[in-house]
């Protein structure tokens, strides 16, 4: 395995992975930009590169391109991480040395990104009608069908009211009213502002060594008049005065319930070997007390989100149930608060950690994610560095990392006992 | 025991074991890769509910779900619990159950061989008791209640009901909230005695593994057991649908589709060659660069291409399209158009060898990662073939074959379309 960092001007980030176990490229180009306002502009203006670009100006000429070069593929995708929008574009193929006919898959996969983002299908300061039509149908099907998965469903209504007021209470795609206003040429102007002021993070992997065959679309930013934002990867979002209470009814027979905690603490190892603890494996204590014990749901996991330095615990469980479940959830964060934290609880969190970090060089989006999360939270990518940071957490550390929490907001999406 | 290693055509190779103890054995080793992967699988699934033993005359008839039920119910020892064992060599472990098999897995790094004892013990020794069982209902039914408000599954399970009359395919894996009542102990130990039986069973094990290693492992701790030979009774299905439509309205954001063929069972011999044929057919009918996908997208029926999907197991086979859309039959309809039309006039050279190199990419892809390599070798072992033969097959597969399947078994009667419609409008 080789790995080559390298940051260039404009706020641009490429990071190559050589490997050879495996057989396929992949390319991943990332826009950072704050959320705000623009959510929705900004995941409909990226969308449409995934429909066409400048040379293949029909869906049908760019996925047959696509599907010649070994069934090739590229797809955007959009994402919230705190108070940033994460805008991307990613690629996926059978690397040159595995083509069949001597296909050079390598380059003309690369050639293909670069005219996605840097010729998008456009006339006049507007993305043409069809492609631009299409994605805002797509864009809006998916704001309507983010109901259709009732725990994601959940966990953005309580993130919604948590994180009220700051740009992480938004939605990452945006709202309905604001993607039913797009047109044709709002979209071209917001990816525009994208190429021109987003941070940049590309990440780059083959099997064979060829960091330059990246240069393409190194050459595209290049040739832009770049101006990057400063992103705030970390802001930590202040707990409310009094608890907030949401409940909101729909026919289903399981209810939903999400805690939200927030900390002041500026312990983000602490946190979230507190919140490995509590509850992000089979081991925790609210697999093992809630699910196990009292069997009151058959999920209930908590999440440290480090961005907004916030724990989130979320369930599924009968509505009569719901202030059982509260109360036990409370009960087991209490208990790590008063320091009743064994040797074997903290040797369980690392070994997870372990686990996971020494499973990063199995596939290439591992790889990618590695490197993106590390670059965001500003440690070191080596994964020794990364572990000493938790290996070095006191039991101490962890129970004061429980009681710094404040119960911020709860939030029920409330099924209906015995429904159909 | 013989070992015999399989090669595949692009580069991999894998050892396949038939164990004394019955056990099938396939090992996969993976220079380079971190991770190690196994995977125990039991031919044993939610469709099994009527079965009898070597030496038995009479069937049992069992309550829906049991399958899944054991599944979650092996995961406790009589003295500890699995996860907590697991835990302590850093190894993740979970299990699933389908509709025609059990299966419980690990994946770790650096240390395999504690997981893989663990692994290979606790499907070995199984522990019920009633007050253990009574305490998994409540959990199970929690289960329940949140897939039956999945719309996704719910529209799959409608279709079932609605393609199949009688086989157990027809109902849902975890069974209901009062199929799972009826579960105890003893009926518990009745499943495991019939199925969990090794000659029954296939191991599979991938990553950063050493085989010798792995066969001592399975030599110390595999029990020989005697081949209880258990035999599944299914009712007669007929190759009719129940009905041709079925709606449900649930609060989704827009209506979910899935149109479902009903095919010919599979016999076990063609299985694979069948398997994959319909899985090109799939790919055919629903080719994004068509210009059927085109239109409806161009005419907002759909935003997203149409997924397609192979579903077969013991006694059922079927060809399953789904989308999210406000025309479920504007899709239906187009999907058919396509069918026709492919028969008609045959399927384009140039359009085939394209899907076919799509395809090319994902074996690859699956090779490319030590969870999808055990899994490939369980899956072949589990369907009645090699590890990597879908390769070869794939490879020698013709228009003609592929037009021929959509011609005999695409047929429009026994088309089902099952729809999630919204339950409220907009306000």
């Amino acid at each position: 395995m080789k790995y080559i960092r390298k940051e260039i001007d404009g706020g641009i980030g490429i990071t190559f992975v050589m490997d050879e176990k495996f057989k396929t490229g992949c390319l991943t180009v990332r826009f950072i930009t704050k959320l705000g306002d623009d959510a929705a502009q900004n995941a409909l203006g990226i969308s449409v590169l995934n429909v066409t670009n400048s040379k293949c100006r029909s869906l049908t000429e760019f996925n047959e391109k696509l599907g010649m070069l070994f069934g090739a593929s590229a797809g955007t995708f959009v994402r919230k991480r705190g108070d940033v929008q994460i805008l991307g574009l990613s690629a996926s193929w059978v690397s040159s040395r595995y083509a069949l006919e001597g296909v050079d898959t390598d380059q003309q996969m690369i050639e293909i990104v670069r005219d996605c983002i840097f010729s998008p299908d456009a006339e006049n300061g507007a993305f043409s009608d069809k492609p631009f039509r299409i994605t805002k149908k797509d864009l809006l099907d998916h704001i309507g069908t983010e109901i259709d998965n009732k725990r994601n469903y959940a966990l953005m209504k309580a993130a919604e009211t948590a994180f009220c007021g700051e740009p992480a209470g938004s939605a990452c795609y945006g709202t309905k009213e604001a993607a039913e206003k797009i047109t044709a040429s709002s979209a071209f102007e917001a990816y525009r502002k994208i190429l021109e002021t987003a941070r940049v993070e590309i990440f780059f992997s083959l099997p064979c060594d060829r960091p330059d065959a990246i240069q393409p679309v190194i050459d595209g930013f290049k040739q832009m008049s770049r101006r990057p934002q400063d992103i705030d990867f970390r802001k930590i979002s202040p707990a409310k005065e009094t608890l907030s209470e949401v409940r909101e009814d729909m026919e289903m027979q399981q209810s939903k319930m999400v805690m939200v905690f927030k900390s002041g603490l500026e312990d983000v190892f602490a946190m979230k070997m507190m919140s490995i603890i509590l509850g992000e494996s089979p081991v925790s204590r609210l697999f093992v007390n809630v699910r196990e014990k009292m069997g009151l749901c058959y999920y209930c996991v908590s999440r440290f989100v480090s961005s907004k330095n916030t724990l989130m615990v979320d369930c599924g469980v009968s509505e009569k149930d719901t202030e059982k479940a509260k109360e036990a959830i409370a009960a087991q964060i209490e208990d790590i608060c008063s320091g009743n934290i064994s040797d074997e609880d903290i040797e369980r969190a690392i070994a997870l950690l372990e686990t996971s970090v020494e499973s990063l060089g199995d596939s290439q989006s591992s790889y990618s994610g590695w490197y993106f999360e590390s670059f965001c939270d500003g440690y070191s990518p080596e994964p020794e560095e990364y572990l000493a940071n938790f290996r070095s957490v006191t039991k101490e550390r962890i129970a004061a990392a429980a009681r710094s929490l404040v119960p911020d907001t709860v939030y029920i999406l409330c099924g209906r006992e015995g429904g159909k | 025991m013989n070992r015999e290693i399989i090669k595949s055509r692009v580069g991999d190779e894998c050892i396949h074991v038939k164990h004394t103890s019955g056990l099938e054995i396939f090992i996969s080793e993976k220079p380079g890769f971190s991770t190690s992967f196994a995977v125990i699988g039991t031919k044993y699934g939610s469709v099994h509910t009527d079965f009898r033993i070597k030496g038995e005359e009479e069937f049992t008839a069992v309550p829906e779900g049991i399958a899944h039920f054991l599944e979650h119910k092996l995961f406790e020892n009589e003295d500890s619990k699995v996860f907590e064992l697991y835990a302590k060599t850093g190894a993740s472990g979970n299990a699933y159950t389908t509709f025609d098999r059990t299966c419980y897995y690990f994946s770790s790094t650096s240390n395999y061989e504690e997981p893989l004892r663990i692994l290979l013990d606790f499907v070995q020794k199984p522990y019920f008791t009633q007050e253990t069982v009574d305490k998994e209902q409540g959990i199970i039914s929690q289960e329940i209640k949140m897939t039956n408000d999945n719309p996704d599954w719910r529209v799959f399970s409608n279709l079932l009901k609605n393609m199949y009359h009688s086989h157990p395919v027809r109902t849902d894996i975890a069974g209901t909230c009062e199929s799972i009542a009826k579960i105890d102990a003893p009926l518990l130990y009745r499943c495991y005695d019939a199925f969990y039986d090794l000659h029954n069973m296939v191991l599979s094990v991938a990553g950063n593994v050493k085989a010798d290693r792995v066969l001592e492992i399975c030599d110390e701790l595999l029990r020989i057991s005697p081949d209880r030979k258990a035999e599944v009774r299914f009712p007669d299905e007929p190759e009719t649908v129940v009905r041709p439509q079925i709606r449900e309205k649930m609060p989704v954001g827009m209506p979910i589709v899935q149109i479902g063929y009903k095919c010919r069972p599979a016999d076990r011999s063609g299985k694979l060659k069948k398997h994959l044929t319909a899985a090109m057919a799939c790919s055919l009918l629903t080719d994004e660069c068509s210009e059927l996908y085109d239109r409806l997208l161009d005419e907002g029926v759909i935003s997203s291409p149409p997924g397609g999907s192979v579903f077969a197991g013991e006694g059922y086979f079927s060809v399953i399209f789904s989308a999210v859309t406000d025309y479920p039959e504007r899709v239906a309809e187009a999907i058919e158009q396509e069918r026709e039309r492919f028969v008609r006039d045959g399927i384009p050279e140039n359009v085939f060898k394209r899907i076919k190199r799509c395809g090319y990419r994902d074996i690859l892809r699956d090779t490319d990662d030590v969870e999808s390599t055990a899994f490939l070798m369980l899956d072949a072992c589990m369907e009645g073939s090699r590890p990597y033969e879908h390769i070869d097959i794939y490879a020698e597969l013709t228009a003609g074959e592929v037009r021929k399947f959509m011609e005999e078994e695409l047929v429009i009667s026994n088309r089902v379309l099952s729809v999630i419609e919204k339950e409220v409008e907009d306000q």
